[in-house]
């Protein structure tokens, strides 16, 4: 549905997004990752068309974005960083317009319906006559993505769709997300990581305008599965613990007075749930807590962020690429 | 090209909204229907006067109310518009660019040029309703005295006109910047940088005073306020309203480039 080749946007000599391809199947939610000025946004313009690349191209349900732009817009849904509402407007005003630039040849009942369809999906439909410059954040970002579902586009380009929302919004928004996946094709853009894991069926993660890693959710988390263990016991109990079968490294991450915390890592798939805690009772000691450690997400993305080859901080010496110089 | 049209249509209607829903359209129709009232009650005073004059002392030929009232009146309009309106055409392109709303129309299913057509349409729709307050005052005159008419309309056509080409340069202004101080106050110094310009053409040389006196944009304007209808003004001022798009084309697309 997107197929994204080697694009390359170069904003006078800084490079905001460098060679990258890739590519999104029908119905898939993709989450696009990375610290903040990655390039997610960047990608993001140009696969909309709000601005060319510099080179490579991209391709949005077999029209190129440079060359056949009203076709690609026409299947596209864009919600922006910042929801692109009009102040002045009433939402259903602003919907009304949106409807209408978007689709171009529609009669005013069919704008009327598809205008209430979209407020009932989106649930602003109780806003309906307010003016957009007096909504709450939750409410100006559900409007923002009302107006990028509005002509029922095949492709979804949502950049940070749950930023700034309240914890209960973010969890709204992102099972109504879910519930277009599959009608829709979905790219999501965000540097919170539990919302990849949990939205998102595939991951690009993206650091200084490169893409470092390609993969799904599972698979980026599989073969990191890992038990935090916190015991009453001797300093050497790393030894013991070490020497349980499946178990491959063992850490000691913090202790207190009375306890020490370990992260035990596990060989592949195995479970070392239960001869851990035999080995630690066995031995007389307190077993405290036994927990798998769920954040790996966030230790994969910090090493694959952080772990920059040296040739290449030579190339760029001054600031790393930075989104914000882009919107200058 | 009925897509065209349409897709024109909703961006100019959209503009026209934007102003009359706030404060904007009303208070610059009130503020330009007081000043034009200003300018017409002066003018009609010295008139009534003067024509009073005229008869006492016998034998002067009868003022004409067209070439002693309406024509300085409608030049004095045209300095009015220059005032107000670089205030209509600072917002059109920088408020867009300020609040983000740019990126909906730009990955709309629309091109450049039906955007910046519909934004000319919409905003030089405000302008004809500015000059809309002002046929009151005329009606006036037609009621109690007896104008000619067809240089009245000419002299419309040419404020018409000359309000066109102020719109295009401060659209193309507007589309170069994000602050609409910026675009409001620039616009305005071309705009009275166009209306002085012929100033120095006296004492300039001759190939140079032709140039300075063609480009001064009220100087076209005369000949309308005289009720003549010259092709050569109204080309002048549809090639200048064209060549102010055309700019504004070409800095949406170098934004667009940049980023």
């Amino acid at each position: 549905m997107i197929e994204v080749q080697h694009l390359t946007k170069r904003y006078g000599p800084v490079t905001a997004v460098d060679d990258v391809s890739f590519k999104v199947d029908d119905g898939e939610i993709l989450g696009f990752l990375g610290p903040n000025g990655a390039g997610k946004t960047t990608t993001m313009r140009v696969i909309t068309g709000y601005m060319p690349a510099t080179e490579g191209q991209a391709i949005v349900a077999g029209h190129d974005v440079f060359t056949e732009p009203l076709e690609a817009k026409r299947r596209i849904g864009y919600l922006p960083e910042t929801p692109p509402l009009y102040p002045d407007m009433t939402v259903r005003e602003y919907l009304t317009f949106v409807a209408r630039l978007k689709i171009g040849k529609i009669t005013s009942a069919d704008c009327a319906m598809r205008v209430d369809h979209t407020m009932k999906k989106t649930r602003v439909d109780d806003m309906a006559d307010r003016q957009c410059s007096k909504l709450s954040k939750g409410y100006r970002q559900r409007v923002g993505l009302a107006q990028a579902l509005i002509h029922d586009p095949d492709v979804l380009i949502l950049d940070e769709p749950t930023a700034g929302l309240d914890p209960k919004q973010i969890i709204e928004t992102r099972d109504l997300i879910k519930s277009l996946a599959g009608n829709h094709t979905i790219v999501l853009s965000t540097h919170i990581l539990p919302e990849v894991a949990q939205t998102c069926t595939r991951v690009i993660i993206i650091n200084r305008g490169r893409v470092v890693a390609v993969d799904t959710t599972e698979n980026l988390l599989k073969g990191t599965a890992s038990l935090y263990v916190q015991i009453e016991g001797p300093e050497d109990a790393a030894a013991a613990l070490g020497s349980v079968p499946g178990v491959r490294h063992v850490a000691q991450t913090d202790r207190h007075d009375h306890w020490i915390g370990f992260e035990v890592e596990a060989e592949g798939d195995h479970d070392v749930r239960r001869a851990v805690a035999q080995t630690v009772v066995g031995k007389g000691w307190g077993l405290l807590e036994l927990r798998p450690k769920r954040v790996s997400l966030e230790q994969i993305f910090l090493q694959l962020t952080t772990a920059e080859p040296a040739h290449q901080a030579v190339d760029t010496p001054a600031e790393p690429p930075r989104e914000e110089a882009a919107h200058g | 090209m009925g897509n065209t049209f349409r897709n024109i249509s909703t961006i100019a209607r959209k503009e026209l909204r934007s102003y009359f829903t706030s404060p904007i359209a009303w208070v610059l129709m009130g503020f330009f229907a007081l000043i034009f009232g200003w300018f017409y009650v002066n003018y009609l005073d010295y008139f009534v006067r003067m024509s009073m004059s005229g008869d006492m002392g016998g034998g002067m030929q009868a003022m004409n109310v067209n070439d002693r009232m309406i024509r300085p009146l409608l030049s004095n309009a045209s300095v009015i518009v220059l005032f107000l309106l670089p205030m209509i055409t600072m917002r059109t392109y920088s408020e867009e660019k300020r609040s983000g709303t740019i990126e909906l129309l730009l990955t709309s299913p629309v091109t450049d040029v039906e955007i910046i057509c519909g934004k000319f349409l919409g905003t030089f729709g405000l302008y004809i309703a500015l000059l809309g307050t002002t046929v009151l005052y005329l009606a006036i005159l037609f009621f109690y005295g007896n104008p000619e008419w067809k240089p009245l309309l000419a002299g419309y056509l040419g404020l018409a006109l000359m309000g066109g080409t102020f719109v295009s340069i401060g659209l193309f202004i507007s589309s170069t910047t994000k602050s609409q101080i910026v675009s409001g106050f620039a616009t305005f110094a071309v705009l009275l940088l166009l209306w002085v310009i012929n100033w120095m053409a006296e004492s300039s040389g001759p190939t140079a005073s032709a140039i300075l006196s063609y480009l001064s944009i009220t100087q076209h304007f005369d000949d309308f306020a005289r009720g003549i209808i010259d092709t050569k003004h109204v080309v002048f001022y549809l090639s200048f309203i064209s060549f102010g798009l055309f700019l504004t084309l070409k800095s949406v697309d170098t934004e667009r480039w940049r980023g």
